[in-house]
């Protein structure tokens, strides 16, 4: 008896604080998909994705994927882009397909009373897409332009040149974008070939929440990706390797300096990545609070803007950080982050910090649950990184279970500051 | 812009005000166990007087100094510990603060909002460290981006007199040239409860509200003296041109800015004018882009919208990306004689009652999340607008007939308020 009291008081106490969400895992032919019920507002949220992403384009053809999923929506066979368009705008539809290192991802709504339409829509784009040689042109002008103002833009360029060097050989160098070289190698038959091979179930992840019946949300997934093949195209990710170290310049006439840094890190799947993020929201994440913010730009005022946060994948992963400051105070700066870098590595984090971290992490997450898009993405990432069915009611305890002295001990073998890499992009003046 | 559908579990906004003359905005929203908390000032740079352009902006980032009660970043430092985020932004007509936590801090939260409304103490070390935070910020946004300083140029010809031709940032060497005693005076003047709109949006009921912002909001006297005007703008009597040539800019683009009239005028002419925008320019599926774009393949991107809430005048900006190298004039001619093309024959009530439907759906997705609301209302309150206006808002919306948009359009393109700028290699 005392035992299912217990049990009991825990499970009142999980209901009341609201940290977790009741889904239900729905299974169709070919895929499975996790759902949220939520009929407070009339909107169905979808979010999906697909692994594999950029890093996968072949050599030469750079910016394959990201060509295909801004395509996609030019024109199916049974519509005009410019149909689409007005059907979108009809029927309150909003479908957007983007391509990241990793995976493919997508992110539909629709008005609950306009659902058959939405997914008619959605059915198209994802099954159908056409690849006229008209539109391909249109967007490949799009793209054009869009490379060249990246190139104008400071922190952009800066960005994508880090990518450049620090991935080196790795997959990940691949600009998501590509090149107008590698852009101009790209054929029809690329397009549809590579569709045909991306869009498949082996890897592919849905989250839905929303003002829908499970058992109409299961016939209209059933209608839209029970079409995708059953085939995988493997996507293939390697660990990084050789990440560089130092610094270097990129010499570009512009007041201030554009810095891009680099570090190892650990992927998603790591029993230390929680470690490795709480120990970075206090080195150099969480907005106002973190050591990076208040030593550079609270008591120093040497920048707008400076952070770090760890980018975590399947395969592995790598911390990243950036600021922009004026070419007099580059190197002050970058001297700066090595030093907190240092001591964090070296004196580790204190009780207080711990604390106030975990307090952070288990208190943000409920942020998630405030409308059907931030649920449906959850779902879908929660599935994306297997974390586990029960990852929401298990995440506060993975959190507070974290101690001081394991967390102090992995960031010491964890960070280091000559493991650091800076891209410095600007004229920065030699330091006295 | 605006616009909000009340559904379901949401409620609809209630409001009530305190002795001191606070406003204060509910929307209860109980989906997860979050509040989303802005306080609006309704004052933002257009209150500076000349010569310390960024003053208000520099108050934004000193708002997070400290007071004597919570000292230094207690109240930062707060939100995270409760796994809150937080933020502020400054405008020409208004300057806001937000935080969106769990609903258990309610109480806290509002009683470190309302001390520093008058409470905080500020050092001259303070004010000087964060003037290089602020200087920093300007080269960032503005000096290392060509496009940025030449918006900047653009709104300073546009508006010759009103403080909207200024920068929200400020002009470097007035920012420099800020000081602590401008601070603190600038801080007494102007934070005031009489000045400030409180919108609370997310899991809470108006009578704990009520309860908890009396308590810590009304006990806040007004003590300062500040005391707007809108001045206004002459007509532009010349065409201006403006032209930005940087090296670092690979991509030609082409703008155009028009001052006219805000929703403060009228707000069913303003949603005629919205309207007849988002047919003619806006996004991907407006007629300017399919001519352009898709037909006649001149542009890769080219599009404009209609910005009308303010407390001054209104803005409309236009923009293209041609993609082969085309005078600046030139391309001002192509789209103005496009528009009115399609002003005369293609505007259709088809078309309108399409753009009506897309307008009563965006309604519907602002009520998803419980940030969104808090700033409908904010913005919409603190540029002079009444919770009436925003529950009226869809009685206009139908009122809108097809000859008031062609009116409104007709009137868009004689406008000659406009200044044109070119960003080139």
């Amino acid at each position: 008896m005392k035992v299912s009291i217990y049990i009991l008081s825990i499970l009142l106490l999980l209901f009341n604080e609201a940290k977790s969400i009741d889904f239900s895992e729905l299974k169709t032919k070919n895929t499975s998909f996790w759902f949220v019920k939520d009929n407070s507002i009339p909107i169905i949220s979808l979010s999906f994705s697909l692994r594999g992403g950029s890093s996968q384009d072949p050599d030469g053809k750079e910016g394959l994927t990201y060509l295909m999923t801004s395509t996609m929506d030019e024109g199916t066979n049974k519509y005009s882009g410019t149909q689409l368009r007005e059907f979108k705008k009809l029927n309150g539809i909003k479908l957007n397909i983007s391509t990241q290192k990793n995976k493919i991802e997508g992110s539909f709504q629709v008005i609950s009373s306009q659902v058959e339409q939405g997914f008619e829509l959605l059915d198209q784009v994802l099954n159908f897409p056409k690849f006229n040689k008209s539109d391909l042109e249109k967007v490949l002008k799009q793209i054009e332009a869009s490379l060249k103002i990246d190139q104008s833009d400071l922190s952009t360029l800066s960005n994508n040149k880090f990518n450049d060097i620090y991935f080196k050989k790795n997959n990940f160098s691949k600009r998501i974008k590509g090149t107008k070289k590698s852009l101009n190698n790209i054929t029809k038959d690329d397009l549809i070939k590579h569709h045909k091979n991306s869009f498949n179930t082996k890897e592919l992840y849905i989250g839905v929440s929303g003002d829908i019946s499970e058992k109409s949300i299961k016939k209209y997934i059933e209608k839209v990706f029970g079409k995708f093949s059953v085939e995988n195209m493997s996507p293939s990710f390697e660990k990084f390797t050789d990440l560089p170290r130092g610094q270097k310049v990129i010499q570009l006439e512009t007041p201030q300096s554009s810095v891009v840094f680099g570090h190892p890190g650990l992927s998603r799947s790591d029993k230390d990545y929680f470690s490795l993020r709480l120990a970075n929201y206090i080195l150099g994440g969480g907005g106002f609070q973190s050591r990076l913010y208040k030593q550079i730009r609270e008591k120093r005022g040497l920048v707008y803007s400076i952070y770090s946060y760890p980018i975590s994948y399947k395969h592995d992963g790598f911390i990243m950080g950036g600021f922009q400051t004026r070419n007099k105070s580059v190197f002050e700066t970058v001297n700066r982050v090595k030093e907190e870098w240092a001591k964090i590595s070296k004196r580790g984090i204190t009780k207080k910090e711990l604390d106030a971290a975990k307090a952070y992490y288990k208190g943000s997450f409920t942020r998630n649950f405030t409308s059907t898009v931030s649920i449906a993405n959850l779902l879908n990432i929660v599935q994306f990184y297997d974390l586990g069915k029960n990852y929401f009611s298990e995440r506060d305890k993975i959190i507070e279970n974290l101690k001081l002295n394991d967390i102090n001990n992995i960031i010491k073998n964890k960070f280091n500051s000559d493991n650091l890499f800076f891209l410095i992009v600007g004229s920065p003046e030699k330091q006295r | 812009m605006l616009l909000l559908s009340s559904s379901g579990a949401i409620a609809k906004a209630k409001q009530f005000s305190l002795s001191n003359g606070m406003q204060v905005v509910v929307i209860e929203n109980n989906r997860a166990p979050v509040i989303a908390q802005m306080i609006w000032y309704n004052f933002g740079s257009n209150v500076e007087q000349k010569g310390k352009s960024g003053l208000a902006h520099f108050m934004e980032h000193l708002m997070f100094k400290g007071t004597k009660k919570h000292p230094d970043s207690y109240y930062s430092n707060f939100i995270s510990k409760v796994g809150g985020s937080e933020n502020a932004f400054t405008s020409y007509d208004y300057t806001a603060y937000y935080q969106i936590y769990p609903s258990e801090h309610f109480e806290k939260i509002i009683e470190l909002e309302a001390d520093r409304m008058k409470n905080l103490t500020l050092t001259k070390k303070n004010v000087e460290t964060e003037k290089n935070v602020i200087l920093e910020e300007r080269f960032q946004r503005i000096e290392s981006d060509p496009s940025s300083l030449l918006d900047e140029s653009m709104r300073s010809i546009l508006y010759p007199n009103h403080p909207y031709g200024r920068p929200i940032i400020g002009w470097k060497h007035e920012i420099e040239g800020l000081n602590y005693d401008d601070v603190k005076s600038f801080y007494k003047k102007h934070y005031e409860p009489r000045n400030a709109i409180l919108v609370i949006s997310g899991n809470i009921n108006l009578n704990k509200a009520k309860e908890i912002v009396k308590k810590n909001f009304s006990k806040i006297k007004n003590v300062g003296t500040s005391k707007f005007k809108e001045t206004l703008d002459p007509n532009l009597n010349s065409q201006v041109f403006v032209e930005k040539k940087h090296p670092t800019v690979k991509q030609d683009i082409w703008k155009k800015l028009y001052r006219t009239d805000s929703y403060n005028k009228s707000i069913k002419r303003g949603i005629a004018l919205d309207l007849g925008m988002k047919i003619i320019a806006g996004g991907t599926s407006s007629l300017l882009y399919d001519e352009f774009v898709n037909k006649k393949k001149i542009f890769s991107m080219v599009g404009g919208f209609y910005q009308g809430l303010s407390r001054g005048a209104g803005y409309i900006y236009f923009y293209a990306i041609p993609n082969e190298k085309i005078e600046a004039k030139k391309i001002d001619k192509l789209i103005m004689d496009q528009i009115k093309i399609l002003v005369e024959n293609e505007l259709s009530s088809e078309k309108l009652e399409t753009e009506k439907k897309k307008y009563l759906y965006d309604s519907i997705y602002r009520m998803d999340g419980i940030l969104k609301p808090s700033e409908i209302y904010g913005e919409a309150l603190t540029v002079g607008l009444k919770l009436s206006d925003i529950e009226n808002w869809n009685k206009n919306l139908d009122d809108v007939t097809l000859e008031l948009v062609k009116e409104e359009m007709l009137e868009f393109i004689e406008n000659k308020n406009y200044v044109i700028g070119s960003l080139q290699n």
